[in-house]
C-alpha cells in the first residue's frame, strides 16, 4: 500500500497550529501525504480544513509547526513560494475570472510568451491550443467554444478549468481540491469524480477536502478527520467505515490509540 | 475513459455577435446624431468641423486608453485633469523661465505625469486609501501645485514640436497630428489589453481580486502600474493641450476626468472593473466629442451641453443594464 512505502513522505506537516486573534483554528495538527495517493480531509464546518490547506499554499502563515517535503524542511511564506514548491490548490469558491476565457484562466499568472519585435508578448494562440488539449486529454472536458468567457461555463466546466489551472504548472506535485463538488449538480459531480480519478495514480499527491462521504470513500486512500481544529484521527479508507468516520467527525468516537499516520494500519 | 462534455446548468453559447453587442448602442447614437445634424445643420459635416471633433476626441482617446485600464482594474482616477495641467505648467516653466531644451521639457512633462501616477498608486496600495478618495484629494493637490507654480500667468508661444503636437498637420495639411497620436495610442491600448500581462491582469484584478492574488499576481504592483500609465497619458494630454492653443495656464483641463470616465463607461467598460473595451472607448470619446460639438453648432448654451452629456451617459448605462438583464454581455472586443 502506498501508505507503507519506505523513504520520506512527499509532504509532512507536524504540530501545525493557527490562531486568528483569540480563535484557535488549528491546534497541533499532523498531516502526511505520499506521492500517488489521495488523502481526504473531512470535518464539520469550521473544523479548520480550509485553514490547513491555506497554510500549505502560503495564504496564511502557521502560528506553530513545521513542514517538510521529501524530508527537507520548507517554508511557505507566500503563494509564489508554494507554487515554486509544486503545491497548488483549487479553491472551494470556484475562483475563476469571469471575463477571461478558459485558456486565459488556465494560464493566469503563468502566461506563455513569444517575442514580437524583440518584446515578449502574450502567446494567446499557444495558450489556447495547449489549454484545450490539457482540458481534453487530462481531464476529459471539452468546452463548446474555447473563446467564450468563463462566465458562460457550467459549474463542472468551471471546476475543470480551475483544476487545469493547477495542472498547467508542470511542476505540480501536490494538488489540493477544496470541496471540488460542492457547487455541482449530481451529473456534474459524477463527472468531476471521474476527473479526480484520472488524476490519481500519477506521481502527484492529491488532497481532497469534502463533506460528501460517498465521494471520499469512492476516491481516497486515507481519510483524515479534523474536529474543532484538532486531528480527530486518520484511517485507511479500506479499513474503516462510514459510521467510524462520522463518529470521529462528530466526536462520538474518540481516537484513543496513537494517531494513524503513515504505516500504522494494523491489517490490510 | 472519456468523459463527454454535456451542456448543463448555466452554460450558454456565446455568439461572436454578442461580444460586440455592447458597442452597438453608442454606435447607433453616433448615427442618430449624424442624422439629426444632417437635417438641422449641414455645416456639421464640413471637413473642418469633422476635424475639430476628431482633434478633440484624440485628446480624450489618449486619456481614455489609460482610463480603460485603470477602470478595468477596479480603479478610478479623478486627478487626470490636474496631472495634465501640472505637467503642462512644469514643461512651460522649464522652457520659458529656465531655458531648458524643448525635448527635455517634453520628457519632463511625461515624467511629472508618471510621478503623479506613482503618488496616486502608492497612496492607494501602501496607505490603502480607496482609489476614489485618493484621486479626489490628489486632484486638489496637483491642481494647487500647478496654480502655485504658474502664479496666475498664461505662458505662451512655445517652440516646435509643441505646436506641431497640438495642432500641426501632415500629409498635405490633411491629417492633424493629434489625430495620429490618438490613433497610435488607441493601437497601443489594444495591444496592452490583448497582448500584455498588464492588460490581462487588470481584467483579473478587477474581475476577481482574490483569484488574481491566488494566481500569484502582484495586485498592488499592477495597480501602481495602472496609475503610472494613466499619469503618462495625462502628461501627454497636457502637452497636446498646450500645443493646441500654443498657450497654457494652470486651470487647463478642468473637468477632463469626468468627461474621460464618461466616455470610457459609455463605450462599454464596466465602472466597477473586470470588463473593458478599448474599441468601445474609441466610440465613447468620439460620441461625446460629437455631442459637445453638435450642441455648440446648434448654439445651445454651455449648461445645456452639460445636461445633454449627462443624459447620454445615463442612456448608455441604462442600455448596458438592459443588455445585461437580457442575459447577454461579454464586451471583450479589446
Ligand atoms: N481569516 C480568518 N480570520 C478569522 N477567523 C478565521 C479566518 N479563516 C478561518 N477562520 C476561522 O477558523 C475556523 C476554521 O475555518 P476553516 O475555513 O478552516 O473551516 P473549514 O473546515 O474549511 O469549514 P467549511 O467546511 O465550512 O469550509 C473557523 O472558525 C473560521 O471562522
Ligand atoms: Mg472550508
Amino acid at each position: 500500500m502506498v501508505s507503507e512505502r519506505a523513504g520520506p513522505a512527499l509532504l509532512e506537516m507536524r504540530g501545525i497550529s493557527k490562531h486568528f486573534g483569540g480563535l484557535q483554528a488549528l491546534n497541533g495538527v499532523d498531516l502526511t501525504l505520499h506521492a500517488g495517493e489521495l488523502l481526504a480531509i473531512v470535518g464539520d464546518n469550521g473544523a479548520g480544513k480550509s485553514t490547513l490547506i491555506k497554510i500549505l499554499t502560503g495564504v496564511y502563515a502557521a502560528s506553530e509547526g513545521a513542514i517538510t517535503m521529501d524530508g527537507q524542511p520548507v517554508s511557505i511564506p507566500n503563494r509564489r513560494a508554494s507554487i515554486e514548491l509544486g503545491i497548488d490548490a483549487v479553491y472551494q469558491n470556484l475562483a475563476l475570472v469571469d471575463y477571461l476565457t478558459a485558456p486565459e484562466n488556465v494560464y493566469l499568472g503563468n502566461e506563455l510568451k513569444r517575442s514580437f519585435l524583440g518584446i515578449p508578448v502574450l502567446d494567446n494562440g499557444a495558450m489556447r491550443e495547449k489549454a484545450a488539449r490539457l482540458l481534453k486529454d487530462r481531464l476529459g472536458i471539452s468546452l463548446g467554444n474555447i473563446d467564450q468567457h468563463a462566465f458562460f461555463l457550467s459549474g463542472g466546466q468551471r471546476q475543470a478549468v480551475a483544476i487545469g489551472r493547477a495542472l498547467i504548472q508542470e511542476t505540480v506535485r501536490i494538488l489540493i481540491l477544496d470541496e471540488p463538488t460542492a457547487a455541482l449538480g449530481p451529473e456534474e459531480t459524477r463527472r468531476m469524480l471521474e476527473v479526480v480519478q484520472r488524476l490519481k495514480g500519477k506521481e502527484m499527491g492529491l488532497i481532497m477536502i469534502s463533506h460528501q462521504l460517498e465521494d471520499v470513500f469512492e476516491l481516497s486512500d486515507r481519510i483524515m478527520v479534523l474536529r474543532n481544529g484538532r486531528l480527530a484521527g486518520v484511517r485507511r479508507t479500506a479499513d474503516t467505515s462510514r459510521q467510524e468516520v462520522l463518529g470521529l467527525i462528530v466526536g462520538s468516537i474518540r481516537d484513543g490509540e496513537a494517531e494513524a499516520g503513515a504505516g500504522s494500519a494494523v491489517a490490510s | 475513459m472519456s468523459v463527454p462534455a454535456v451542456a448543463t446548468g448555466r452554460e450558454r453559447q456565446q455568439s461572436p455577435l454578442e461580444r460586440y453587442v455592447n458597442i452597438l448602442g453608442p454606435v447607433a447614437m453616433i448615427v442618430a446624431i449624424g442624422v439629426v445634424m444632417a437635417i438641422f445643420e449641414p455645416r456639421f459635416f464640413r471637413v473642418t468641423n469633422i476635424r475639430i471633433i476628431l482633434q478633440d476626441a484624440a485628446i480624450y482617446m489618449v486619456l481614455g486608453m489609460a482610463m480603460t485600464i485603470v477602470i478595468t482594474g477596479a480603479g478610478i482616477d479623478l486627478s487626470i485633469g490636474s496631472i495634465a495641467a501640472l505637467s503642462a505648467i512644469v514643461m512651460a516653466i522649464f522652457i520659458k523661465d529656465l531655458n531648458v531644451a524643448v525635448y527635455l521639457a517634453l520628457i519632463a512633462a511625461l515624467g511629472v505625469g508618471v510621478l503623479c501616477g506613482l503618488v496616486n498608486g502608492l497612496i492607494i496600495t501602501v496607505l490603502r486609501v480607496p482609489d476614489l478618495i485618493t484621486t479626489l484629494s490628489t486632484d486638489l493637490m496637483f491642481r494647487g501645485l500647478a496654480l502655485v507654480m504658474a502664479a496666475g500667468a498664461v505662458l505662451q508661444r512655445f517652440p516646435e514640436p509643441i505646436p506641431m503636437i497640438g495642432r500641426g498637420r501632415i500629409l498635405n495639411d490633411a491629417i492633424p497630428v493629434p489625430i495620429i497620436i490618438g490613433v497610435v495610442v488607441l493601437l497601443i491600448g489594444v495591444f496592452i489589453y490583448r497582448y500584455t500581462p498588464l492588460g490581462r491582469y487588470a481584467i483579473a484584478i478587477g474581475g476577481n481580486r482574490e483569484s488574481a492574488m491566488l494566481s500569484g499576481i502582484n495586485v498592488r504592483r499592477n495597480k501602481v502600474y495602472h496609475y503610472m500609465l494613466m499619469g503618462a497619458a495625462a502628461g501627454l494630454a497636457g502637452i497636446m493641450l498646450t500645443g493646441r492653443l500654443n498657450a497654457v495656464q494652470a486651470t487647463v483641463a478642468e473637468g477632463f476626468a469626468l468627461h474621460t470616465i464618461a466616455a470610457v463607461v459609455v463605450g462599454g467598460t464596466v465602472l466597477f472593473g473586470g470588463r473593458g473595451t478599448m474599441l468601445g472607448t474609441l466610440v465613447g470619446v468620439v460620441l461625446l466629442s460629437m455631442v459637445t460639438n453638435a450642441l455648440v453648432i446648434l448654439r445651445l448654451a454651455f449648461f445645456w451641453q452639460l445636461v445633454a452629456a449627462g443624459l447620454i451617459i445615463v442612456m448608455s448605462v441604462a442600455f448596458y443594464s438592459y443588455v445585461e438583464r437580457r442575459g447577454k454581455g461579454g464586451s471583450d472586443m479589446t
